[in-house]
C-alpha cells in the first residue's frame, strides 16, 4: 500500500486513532510518519480535529467518486488561480473564492461530511447582491475567452477580455472603496 | 488610529493589561473569556498563502485604510509583522493577540491590528486576508458577538468580502466556510481535573461537534488546567445558533465543575485550603521558577480563590500573570534576551512582586 500523504512511497507504518469508539487507520511511510507523529506529540488531548481528519475524509470521498463514476479520470483545476484539485488534496486549503465554484462538484459532499450542511444560512454581506451577478459574469466570460482563444478567434476574444477587464475594474474600485 | 512607531506601540502593549483577563465577566471564577473570530477575505484576490505579493501588500494596505478611517478603529494600533523581531512576534502570540501560525510564517505583509483594551485584535495575510478576534472576560459570547459584528461591518464599508449564496464566507480552509465563525470559551477546571473528570468530558463533546484546545488555542497544550472549548461546524447554522449552542454545552461543563467543587468543599475542605496556601506560600517566595510549575501553581491558588477559602490576590491578578510569566512576555519586560535560568530568576521576581500584599 502507498503512504496516504506522499502517495509516492510504500506505506511501513499504521497510526490507529480510536475517538469515541470509532477507529480510522492511517498509513504512512517512514518519513510521512515521522511529521505526522511531530504534529501529534503537540496534541496532547485525545481530541476530535477536523483538520486531521480532512485527507482521510477528501480520500474517501474520491474513491466514493470513482466507484460512482462521476469523476471519469479528468483533470479538475480552478479556472481562476490554477489549483488543481490534487494539489488541494494534499494540502487542504483551498487557493480562491473561485475554488469554491469550480470544485463545487468535488466539495459538497465534503462540506456536507465536515459540516452536516452544504449550504450557509448565517450573515450576508450587504453589498454582495448586485456584486454576485457580476463575478458569475466574469466567471462565465472567463470561460467564454477559453473557447475563444482555441478556436483562434482571436477578434472577438479580445473584446471578451476588455469586457473582463471592466468588470473586474469595476469590482477592484468597490473593494478599494 | 493611534500610533506608527512600532517601538512606542510595543512599549505601551508591555505595560497594558489585556482586559480580557481582568476576571470581572459572569462566572468568572470557572470562565476566563469568551471568544469570537471571523474568518474573512477580500472578493477576487487569492487567499493568503496563494496571494503574489503585490496582492498581499493590497491587502495590507487596505487594512490600513481601515484603521486610519474607520470610526471603531480610533484607539487601534496596526504592526507589519515583517518589522518585528522573532522575540516580539512570540510576544504578541503570549498576548493572543496572534496565533503561532501567523507569528512563524515567513509570507510579506502579514500585520495585526488591535485595540487598546486588547479586546479586539485582527490578523491580517494569516491563512485568511482578515481573521478578527474579540474577547471579552468572563461568559458573555452574546456581547461578544454583537461587537465583533460591528467591525465585521465597519470593516466591510472598505472592502468587499468573498461570499458566496450557497457556501457562504469563502475561506482558505473548508473547515471554516460559511459563517467563518469560531466561537470559544476558555475554562478553568481545577475540580474536573482533581478527580480526573477532564477525559470524559471531552470524550462527549467531540461526539457533538465541539473541540477542545489548550491555552495558546490550535495545538497547544494544556496549561494551568485552562481549556479552550469551541465550535467545529460553522456551515449550515447561524452564527446566533452556533453561540446559542456553544454556551449550552459550556454551561454543562460549568456545571459539572461547580458540582465537583462543591462535592470537594464539603469533604476534602482541609486539602483543598492546604494545597491553595502552600500554592500561594511557594509563589510569595520563590526565587527560581519554570513556567510548567508557576502555571500549575497559579492554577492551585485561582482554585483556592474562586472558591473563597484564600482571598488574595484577585483572580484577575492571576489571570493577569498566567500571561506575563509567558517566556517571550518576560524577555519583553526586562528589554534584553534571557536564556531558560535567568528567566526562571526573572519569573519569580515578576511573580513574588505582583501577589505581595
Amino acid at each position: 500500500m502507498l503512504c496516504q500523504i506522499c502517495k509516492k512511497k510504500e506505506a511501513t507504518i499504521t497510526f490507529t486513532k480510536i475517538v469515541g469508539g470509532q477507529k480510522t487507520e492511517i498509513h504512512l511511510c517512514k518519513d510521512c510518519a515521522s511529521t505526522f507523529s511531530d504534529k501529534f506529540s503537540i496534541f496532547p488531548l485525545p481530541q476530535f480535529d477536523i483538520n486531521d481528519l480532512l485527507a482521510d475524509l477528501l480520500n474517501a470521498i474520491d474513491l466514493y467518486h470513482k466507484e460512482e463514476g462521476v469523476l471519469p479520470g479528468k483533470k479538475v483545476e480552478c479556472s481562476n488561480c490554477h489549483l488543481t484539485y490534487d494539489e488541494f488534496k494534499r494540502c487542504g486549503k483551498l487557493g480562491c473564492s473561485v475554488c469554491y465554484h469550480d470544485f463545487r462538484e468535488q466539495l459538497t459532499p465534503l462540506l456536507r461530511r465536515l459540516h452536516g450542511n452544504s449550504e450557509h444560512v448565517g450573515k450576508i454581506p450587504r453589498q454582495s447582491k448586485g456584486k454576485l451577478n457580476k463575478i458569475r459574469k466574469i466567471k462565465q466570460l472567463r470561460r467564454e475567452l477559453q473557447e475563444l482563444v482555441l478556436k483562434e478567434e482571436y477578434e472577438k476574444a479580445a473584446k471578451t477580455r476588455d469586457e473582463i477587464l471592466k468588470l473586474e475594474g469595476v469590482l477592484k474600485k468597490k473593494n478599494a472603496k | 488610529m493611534q500610533n506608527k512607531d512600532k517601538n512606542i506601540i510595543l512599549q505601551n502593549l508591555k505595560e497594558s493589561t489585556a482586559e480580557w483577563t481582568s476576571g470581572q465577566g459572569p462566572l468568572s471564577d470557572i470562565v476566563i473569556s469568551s471568544r469570537i473570530r471571523l474568518a474573512r477575505n477580500i472578493e477576487g484576490v487569492p487567499f493568503s498563502p496563494r496571494a503574489e505579493q503585490a496582492e498581499l501588500e493590497n491587502i495590507f494596505e487596505l487594512s490600513r485604510q481601515v484603521v486610519e478611517e474607520g470610526s471603531l478603529f480610533k484607539d487601534s494600533n496596526l504592526l507589519l509583522l515583517d518589522e518585528l523581531t522573532p522575540l516580539e512576534s512570540q510576544f504578541l502570540v503570549e498576548k493572543h493577540l496572534i496565533s503561532i501560525y501567523h507569528a512563524r510564517e515567513k509570507r510579506l505583509y502579514r500585520g495585526c491590528i488591535f485595540n487598546q483594551k486588547e479586546t479586539l485584535s485582527i490578523m491580517i495575510n494569516e491563512e485568511d486576508h482578515f481573521r478578527i478576534q474579540y474577547l471579552l472576560s468572563g461568559l458573555q459570547l452574546n456581547n461578544v458577538w454583537k461587537l465583533i459584528n460591528e467591525i465585521d461591518n465597519e470593516i466591510e464599508k472598505k472592502a468587499t468580502y468573498a461570499f458566496s449564496e450557497k457556501e457562504g464566507y469563502l475561506t482558505s480552509c473548508p473547515t471554516n466556510v460559511g459563517t467563518g465563525m469560531r466561537a470559544s470559551i476558555m475554562l478553568h477546571l481545577p475540580a474536573l481535573a482533581m478527580v480526573n473528570g477532564i477525559n470524559d468530558i471531552l470524550k462527549a463533546i467531540s461526539k457533538i461537534g465541539y473541540v477542545v484546545r489548550g491555552f495558546y488555542g490550535e495545538g497547544t497544550e494544556v496549561m494551568g488546567n485552562l481549556f479552550q472549548v469551541s465550535n467545529q461546524i460553522t456551515l449550515g447554522f447561524s452564527e446566533e445558533e452556533i453561540i446559542d449552542n456553544l454556551e449550552k454545552v459550556n454551561q454543562q461543563i460549568i456545571s459539572k465543575e461547580q458540582k465537583v467543587r462543591k462535592e470537594l468543599l464539603s469533604n476534602s475542605k482541609s486539602q483543598l485550603e492546604d494545597q491553595a496556601w502552600r500554592a500561594y506560600g511557594i509563589l510569595s517566595s520563590v526565587r527560581i521558577i519554570s513556567s510548567a510549575e508557576a502555571m500549575e501553581l497559579l492554577s492551585k491558588l485561582r482554585f483556592g480563590v474562586g472558591l473563597g477559602i484564600i482571598p488574595h490576590p484577585s483572580l484577575g491578578t492571576i489571570n493577569k500573570l498566567m500571561l506575563l510569566i509567558q517566556p517571550a512576555y518576560l524577555q519583553m519586560l526586562a528589554g534584553k534576551d534571557l536564556d531558560s535560568f535567568n528567566r526562571d530568576l526573572q519569573r519569580a521576581v515578576l511573580i513574588r512582586n505582583e501577589i505581595s500584599i
